[in-house]
């Protein structure tokens, strides 16, 4: 009962007309985003909160700008995946195998407003989903100690590079990296510099919002450039929408097992949203049987892993708002801007700010239904979006981001830092090096720090004291299953995963 | 293979010197403790060592890296933009602007009509997005000389 009058005050913020614009805009710019192949949601969103920032806004608008332009990208992503076979971000990859034979047969805009529909059933479910475990999960993380945030923390990283990832170790480095970049600075239980080297600038250390602006965007920009990318794709064009109800609701059972599925998936660990939109077709795939035609353009091929990945998608809220711990690049991105706003997330977030945490949370609700609506009637311009050739795009985006990064202190040396880390992060992804852990390292480096050294001054320099409690030695192993498993199981897989899209390739080939 | 390689031994130098350079931070005022200003780092250079090596034994396959004419290409790129930032404050956001994305669209492969036109539409547009309903000031550099 308190949670729904939560939610209820949570409506109260989230519907006043200043913030209802918001989410349309997030929601807009958001699917805009999503849909052009090569921006997706954590570059998208990283792009953005410079310039949130930047523009003074209250932290409840500015979360609910960003969290509907997080949505909007999950819906947004499915547009190039059905029109031009390229998934706008990796969780759409499986929307790929139906969706784009469904486009070939002339049935695009019935794929389209299928993906709609069912992203809107998978979001809707796992915000309810959000609403229910987030609270019981925060009230039990109260119960941890340093001890316990340290080992999560390490979780965090184990399990990044997910249950399908190639090289742990690439993980682990990239997590050094990050975590490396946040020990610069003056330190601040003892005041001591580290790694300043006298640079004034450095005092205050890196600031992450120019790191993941550079890393992403900027990378970006080079690898378009250097894949020949600027004169965009060919798109199989949309036809008249001809959807009957019996249509959806031939997909309505589809849509409740991939949200259930993928919610769970996006909650866990390790998992994510490309995993729960695999898990999601698979099952499907198996439970309809011999009666569907998946692969060759089956609807409920189309709505499984969109349910599964938007669903996902806001599972990942539960760990990222509950313990601080994200479980993907854009939800990393997510907490970017709530370490930014100075709003730190954990246990206490849900009783400290009760008001900011419950308007994200309707405005997740809200931002949804802007979702549905913009997407069945107004589909028609989003695809028209595609047809602007990245070589005309890229580069204001690039500006865009430029503008953002310059406008937060109005310094030169920013915009350097930020060519800086663009050229780091061409580097790093030629090398399979993932760039989520380091971004998640300079976020989450300090309060690591932070706990290690409360504990071990709790326990006066005994190191015994991170693994004493059942509670941490259970988190540990997790974090070490994480990181051994891929190993044995992601081989087989990844396997699985090439071989599904292997088939649709020779389908349509 | 010699990618990873290369990183392996840079990543072991990275390693070094700053594992080093926390093992010489100075004792904290007031006394040393269980946990200093250098254990997290020292923990981090171990890891980030070990790692290294792990890539020396067992580098993974090389992606294929662009040609000399590409990495030429893209060191231009990252120029334009260092240049971008050099030309901002002095000159004003709306040249520097032109210049960045007009050269930008250019090398993304656009004719050099549109890719101008591009240009100066996005400088003007963000210009006064910013400037006017935005409210965030961007430097207006030379133009300010002629406009007041």
């Amino acid at each position: 009962m308190e949670t729904l009058n939560f939610l209820l005050q949570g409506f109260a913020v989230a519907l006043t007309p200043e913030n209802l614009m918001f989410a349309a805009i997030g929601a807009i710019l958001g699917t805009v985003i999503g849909a052009l192949p090569g921006l997706g949601p954590a570059n998208g969103v990283a792009i953005l909160i410079p310039l949130a920032f930047s523009l003074g806004l209250p932290a409840s608008s500015a979360l609910i700008l960003l969290t509907s332009v997080y949505a909007g990208a999950m819906y947004g992503g499915r547009i190039s995946s059905i029109l031009l076979n390229i998934p706008g971000d990796e969780p759409a990859m499986m929307t790929c195998l139906d969706g784009y034979p469904m486009a070939l047969k002339g049935r695009a805009a019935e794929a389209l407003a299928i993906s709609a529909i069912a992203s809107f059933i998978g979001s809707l479910l796992a915000t309810v989903g959000l609403v229910i475990l987030a609270p019981i999960l925060a009230k039990f993380a109260l119960r941890f100690g340093p001890a316990e945030y340290f080992a999560l923390f390490t979780l965090a990283f184990a399990t990044l590079g997910g249950i399908t990832g190639k090289n742990q170790v690439k993980t682990v480095v990239a997590a050094c990296l990050g975590l490396m970049i946040a020990t610069v600075g003056v330190d601040i239980t003892t005041g001591n510099q580290r790694y300043t080297y006298d640079i004034l600038e450095l005092y205050e250390g890196v600031d992450f919002i120019i790191a993941i602006v550079g890393l992403f965007a900027i990378s970006e920009l080079l690898f378009f450039i250097e894949m020949h990318a600027g004169e965009g794709f060919k798109k199989v064009s949309l036809n008249k929408l001809n959807l009957s109800m019996k249509d959806i609701i031939q997909v309505l059972p589809t849509c409740l097992r991939g949200s259930v599925l993928g919610f769970i998936a996006g909650v866990l660990p390790g998992a994510g949203a490309s995993l729960g939109s695999f898990l999601s077709y698979t099952m499907e795939k198996k439970i309809v049987g011999k009666s569907g035609y998946f692969g060759e353009g089956d609807p409920r091929g189309v709505a499984a892993p969109e349910a599964g990945n938007n669903a996902a998608a806001n599972g990942a809220l539960v760990p990222m708002l509950t313990l601080g711990v994200p479980g993907s690049g854009t939800t990393a991105v997510l907490l970017a801007m709530l370490i930014s706003l100075n709003i730190q997330p954990g246990p206490m977030l849900f009783t400290q700010n009760a008001e900011l945490v419950w308007g994200v949370i309707a405005a997740l609700f809200v931002g949804n239904l802007i979702l549905l609506l913009l997407n069945i009637p107004m589909i028609g311009i989003f695809v028209k979006l595609l047809s602007i050739p990245p070589k005309y795009l890229m580069p204001v985006v690039t500006l865009v981001a430029s503008v953002g990064i310059f406008a937060i202190s109005n310094s030169p040396l920013d915009l350097y830092f930020m060519i800086g880390f663009g050229l780091l992060g061409y580097l790093l992804r030629k090398l399979h090096i993932p760039l989520v852990p380091v971004i998640l390292g300079m976020l989450l480096g300090p309060e690591m720090e932070k706990s290690l050294r409360h504990a071990l001054t709790i326990s006066d320099g005994d190191w015994t004291i991170l693994w004493s409690s059942g509670l941490s030695v259970g988190i540990w192993a997790v974090a070490i299953a994480g990181l051994v498993l891929p190993y044995l199981i992601g081989p087989v897989l990844r396997r699985r995963m090439a071989a599904a899209q292997d088939r649709d390739h020779s389908i349509v080939d | 293979m010699i990618g990873d390689r290369i990183l392996g031994v840079v990543l072991l130098l990275l390693a070094v010197v700053y594992g080093w350079e926390a093992a010489m931070f100075p004792e904290p005022f007031g006394g040393s403790e269980a946990v200093g200003p250098e254990t997290f780092p020292l923990i981090l250079s171990v890891v980030l060592g070990l790692s290294s090596i792990y890539l020396l034994v067992r580098p993974d396959e090389d992606e294929e890296w662009p040609h000399m004419k590409m990495l030429a290409e893209l060191g231009f790129v990252l120029l334009i933009l260092a240049i971008f930032t050099l030309m901002l404050q002095p000159v004003g956001f709306i040249p520097a602007t032109t210049l960045m994305v007009g050269v930008l669209c250019w090398r993304m492969g656009a004719k050099p009509l549109p890719s101008v036109f591009t240009g100066v539409g996005s400088a003007v547009v963000v210009y006064v997005l910013f400037n006017f309903l935005l409210e965030l000031h961007l430097p207006a550099g030379l133009l300010k000389l002629s406009g007041g």
